[in-house]
Formats: C-alpha cells, sequence, structure tokens
C-alpha cells in the first residue's frame, strides 16, 4: 500500500471537520427533544438528565386532543398521493413525447418547461383567489390540487423514455398489443427505476412544501406537519420550545428513514445532465 | 389539410390521449392561475371592491422602495452565498475523489441535510443562534466573549448563510463530484504522464470541464435566492424582521396580513419575471438537449 501522505492526513481532517459541521444540528436536535425548556436554557451539548424524552413526546402527542396525529396523517396523504398522481401522469407525458411525432410537439415541450421555473408565489396567490371562488380553501383539495403537477417530472420522464429502446415498443406491437397496454405492461416496467426516484424526490417535496398549505389551510385538522408545528404555542400564545423540537423530529424521522433505506434512489438530478 | 397525413393525424390524436391528465391540471393549475394573477395585478383594490387600473400598480412596484430593498438580502445571497457554496462544493468534490469510490461515507452525511425542510432547518438553527439556548454561548464564554448577542436583526444575513451553506453544500458537492467522476480517465493520466501534480489536475484539466455544470448550478441557486422565504420566515419568530425582509416575504405579508391582493400579485408577476431571466438560459439548453436525442 502507498504511504499515506501529509496531505491525505490534511484532507481527513478537513473531510471529518465538515462531517462534524453537518451532523451538529442533528446531533444538537437529537439531544434537545430530551430536554424540558429549563435544560435548554442550560445549553449543554449532553442530554438531558434527567430525560424529558418520554414527557416531550407524550406532550406532543396529547398537544390539542392529538392534533399532531391529524398533522402526520395530512402529511403522508398530500405526500403519498400528490407524488404518485403526479409522476404517473408525467409518464403518461412522457410516453407521448417519445413515442408520437404529433403536431405541436416541440413547442408544447418548449411552452411546458417555460413554466419550469416560474415561482410558487406567482401562482400561490392566484390559487387562493380561485380556490375561494369554487369554495375549496381550506380542503384537503387546495393543497393536493397544485401537487398534481410536477413540470419537473415529465422532463425527466421524457428523458426516461427516451431511454427504452424502439424494439421494445415495436415487439409489443407486433404482439398486437394496444397503446395503453403498450404503455402499462411493456413499457412502464423498463421506466420504473426513474418512476421511484421521481415519487421520491416528489414525496419529499410536498411533505417539505409550506407556502402552499400557510396560504390555503387555516384549519389545524388539516394542516400538515411541516405547517402544523409552526403553530404549537403554550395557552398564552408563547413558543414551547422543547415541543416544536420534538415534533420537528418527527415531521424529518419518515424523511430520514426514507433516505437511508432507499438510498440508491436518492441521486442528485439536474436538469442538465 | 392534405398535406397532413392519416397517420399522423392518428398518432396527434393519441399523443393528446396520453398527455390530456397532465395538460389538464397543467392549465388549470398553473397556466390559468399566472393569466389570473396577471388580470388581478391589473386591477385597484379597498376591501372587496376591485376596479380596472391598467398598469397603475406596476408603476407603484416600480417606485416601492419597500419591494427594492426586499431584493438585499436575495442579493447578498446571490453575490456572496452562492459563489462561497460553488466554491467550497468543488473543493468537496475534489477531496471526494482522494478517497476509496468518492468517500461514500462523507457523501452521504454531506448529502444529509439537503432531505430537510427548510422550515426545521430554521426552527432548530434559530434555536441553536438563540440567546437563551445557544450552544455557542458556552464556547464564546470560553474564549472571552461574555453575553454576546448572536440572533441580532444585523446577524440574520449571516445566520442564513450559514443555514443555506449547511443545507445545500453536501447537495450541490455531491452533482459536482457526479460530473467530476463523467470525464474520461485519459485526461488526468495524460497529464500525469507530464508529471502534472494532483491539484494542477484538477484546477488546470478538471475545472474548465466542470464549467457547465457550475454555471447550471448557479443559476439554480440565483433562483433560489430570489425566492428565499422559509429561512427568515422561521428565524423571524425570534428576532424582530420587517415585513419586507425578503421579496418572498413582502408578497406573502401585503397579500394575507395587509390585504394588498391585486398589489401583491403585481409584485408576484415581477418576482416571475426577475426569475425566468434566470433560467432562461438553462431551459433554452435543457429544451435542446433533450429534443435533440431522437427525431
Amino acid at each position: 500500500m502507498r504511504r499515506r501522505s501529509t496531505s491525505y492526513i490534511v484532507f481527513t481532517v478537513i473531510l471529518v471537520l465538515l462531517a462534524a459541521f453537518f451532523i451538529f444540528p442533528f446531533y444538537w436536535l437529537t439531544m434537545g427533544i430530551t430536554k424540558n425548556v429549563s435544560q435548554l436554557f442550560q445549553k449543554s451539548l449532553l442530554p438531558g438528565r434527567p430525560s424529558y424524552l418520554g414527557d416531550n413526546v407524550s406532550k406532543v402527542f396529547a398537544y390539542q386532543n392529538g392534533v399532531f396525529f391529524n398533522w402526520m396523517l395530512n402529511s403522508f396523504l398530500y405526500a403519498t398521493v400528490g407524488a404518485f398522481v403526479s409522476v404517473f401522469i408525467a409518464s403518461l407525458a412522457g410516453y407521448a413525447f417519445r413515442r408520437y411525432d404529433f403536431i405541436g410537439k416541440r413547442l408544447l415541450f418548449v411552452f411546458i418547461i417555460a413554466f419550469a421555473m416560474v415561482p410558487g408565489f406567482a401562482t400561490t396567490l392566484p390559487l387562493f383567489m380561485l380556490f375561494r371562488d369554487v369554495n375549496i380553501l381550506d380542503t384537503r383539495w387546495a393543497v393536493l390540487l397544485p401537487s398534481f403537477v410536477n413540470i419537473f417530472a415529465v422532463y425527466m420522464m421524457v428523458s426516461y423514455w427516451n431511454q427504452v429502446e424502439d424494439e421494445v415498443f415495436d415487439a409489443a406491437a407486433i404482439d398486437g398489443a394496444n397503446e395503453l397496454t403498450a404503455f402499462w405492461k411493456i413499457g412502464l416496467p423498463n421506466i420504473i427505476p426513474g418512476f421511484i426516484t421521481l415519487f421520491l424526490l416528489a414525496f419529499v417535496s410536498a411533505w417539505n412544501n409550506f407556502f402552499l398549505p400557510l396560504v390555503v389551510i387555516n384549519s389545524r385538522a388539516r394542516m400538515p406537519l411541516i405547517l402544523g408545528i409552526t403553530t404549537i404555542t403554550d395557552p398564552q400564545g408563547f413558543p414551547v420550545y422543547n415541543l416544536t423540537l420534538t415534533a420537528s423530529f418527527f415531521t424529518i424521522l419518515p424523511l430520514l428513514i426514507l433516505f437511508v433505506s432507499l438510498q440508491r434512489y436518492f441521486k442528485p438530478q439536474m436538469y442538465m445532465r | 389539410m392534405a398535406w397532413i397525413s392519416k397517420k399522423r393525424l392518428k398518432e396527434t390524436l393519441k399523443a393528446y390521449l396520453f398527455l390530456a391528465p397532465f395538460l389538464a391540471v397543467f392549465i388549470g393549475l398553473v397556466v390559468y392561475p399566472i393569466g389570473v394573477g396577471f388580470r388581478l395585478s391589473l386591477y385597484g383594490q379597498r376591501g372587496a371592491r376591485m376596479w380596472y387600473v391598467g398598469f397603475e400598480n406596476y408603476q407603484r412596484v416600480f417606485s416601492d422602495s419597500m419591494f427594492w430593498s426586499a431584493f438585499r438580502v436575495p442579493l447578498f445571497l446571490l453575490l456572496v452565498q452562492v459563489p462561497l457554496m460553488l466554491f467550497l462544493a468543488t473543493m468537496i468534490a475534489f477531496l471526494y475523489e482522494t478517497r476509496k469510490n468518492g468517500g461514500p461515507v462523507y457523501r452521504f452525511l454531506y448529502y444529509l441535510p439537503y432531505t430537510i425542510p427548510g422550515i426545521v432547518s430554521g426552527i432548530v438553527w434559530s434555536y441553536i443562534f438563540s440567546d437563551s439556548m445557544s450552544p455557542l454561548h458556552p464556547l464564546l464564554n470560553l474564549f472571552g466573549f461574555q453575553n454576546v448577542k448572536l440572533l441580532t436583526r444585523g446577524n440574520v444575513p449571516g445566520i442564513l448563510l450559514v443555514i443555506i451553506l449547511w443545507q445545500f453544500t453536501g447537495y450541490t458537492a455531491f452533482l459536482i463530484y457526479s460530473s467530476l467522476i463523467a470525464i474520461p480517465k485519459e485526461y488526468s493520466e495524460a497529464a500525469q504522464l507530464d508529471g502534472a501534480g494532483m491539484w494542477q489536475i484538477a484546477f488546470r484539466i478538471k475545472l474548465p470541464l466542470l464549467k457547465g455544470p457550475l454555471i447550471t448550478l448557479f443559476i439554480f441557486n440565483a433562483i433560489g435566492a430570489m425566492q428565499v422565504f422559509n429561512e427568515p420566515w422561521m428565524l423571524a419568530n425570534l428576532v424582530v424582521l420587517p415585513l419586507n425582509y425578503t421579496p418572498a416575504m413582502y408578497i406573502y405579508n401585503s397579500a394575507f396580513s395587509q390585504g394588498r391582493f391585486t398589489y401583491a400579485s403585481a409584485m408576484g408577476i415581477i418576482l416571475a419575471v426577475i426569475t425566468c431571466g434566470f433560467s432562461w438560459y438553462v431551459l433554452r439548453s435543457a429544451g435542446r438537449q433533450i429534443l435533440g436525442r431522437r427525431h
């Protein structure tokens, strides 16, 4: 083996220090949820002694008659349904771009992509007005419907479908499969890894979407976790640091579990590769 | 329409059937609302009463110093945080290359903050910098800095810098590393034969090849900087920030704290135009790349 040079050791030190920086907030959060407020105010890096973990957790669960469980279920509903519907309809759209030489193809693609970078603020405000007019403000539809549009997924689906060889579709045509069967039975299995990646990315972004529910949801029972945890206060309206931290921990726990267990699907994606 | 073959018409019909679900939600929930937002921006408003005023709102936005001073934070992020992050991420990507298999453990740990929502990052970091809970205070006391206030309004841009660097540097380094390993090995081998050292190869040969991805990353982060909302929104719980601290906060507060919907719509349209201006370069090349591949 080659001699470990000085530079190798210096690089290792830098990498370890950086790792400490990236891990520190996770560590501090994990220690924080074992403390009550006065222990938090002691500013120690060690876990709380005695531990208030059980106490914090049961207080979060009991907060406002268990509204925390509503938030959790809402988050799962918004993220799962939103991600699945948006990626599925994106796969249909991607299939159209791959398989057919249709009228207006290029123009339509450019038109769709042109909207990819429009910030949420530009659409959320008018959506608020529109949802108010059709009386779905403060319902679950108000969060779900906008999450069905995933332009990035359409873009990625076109590139996934492009990687499926013509022979695959030709074979389907010879077998006499109709278009829907060809899509469903022959095409879709070929893009499943891409489908999963996009589903996970869409799941995480729906789970983390704060601005949309902030604008369209008013009732606590319909809030997702990410919004709900910012509303935790004591009866006088003051923040309760230990409970907010504990609730934050449970907000990111599902994300961390997903990320650690399905790491190979979380490939960073960019519009241009 | 004799020049369009029957086959092409049939293909067109089939294609639009597959496109129908996407187009329905895309037009109904993105294109149409933007049209509505634009129309709203042409109206004056007092309470529930609205009347057409043409481009008056836009004129008022252009002379509204509250709106333009809201760009101070995004500009600071654009000019300081984004270049700093791209530099750090490139260095980190080069460091990955010195490890076996690109240091999968480091890559994993550095990427982890990216999975955390901005709101939770905002909560945790605002507590870490708060006067009452900061674990940094004992450290500062050790060096003789007693009772230093970290979370002040003047420090918020610096704190945002730390939070955003924490969230996105690892992710960015991962992307740059992916571009690095796509560079053919022959390039660095040839340079090695000529006697070039590791850093010489990194800066003279690899860095120029990273230009494309770095420009793309710069633009995406510039767009993110223009829209920053969640992190300052959470910091505002512990330190008083003005309603117009960032453009997105000003738009939100104008609409929902002050009820000036039509004025907020005009600002929303302007912010959208600014971000689309940034992204034009990326999207143009992205579109060219993906449709150019076939047909």
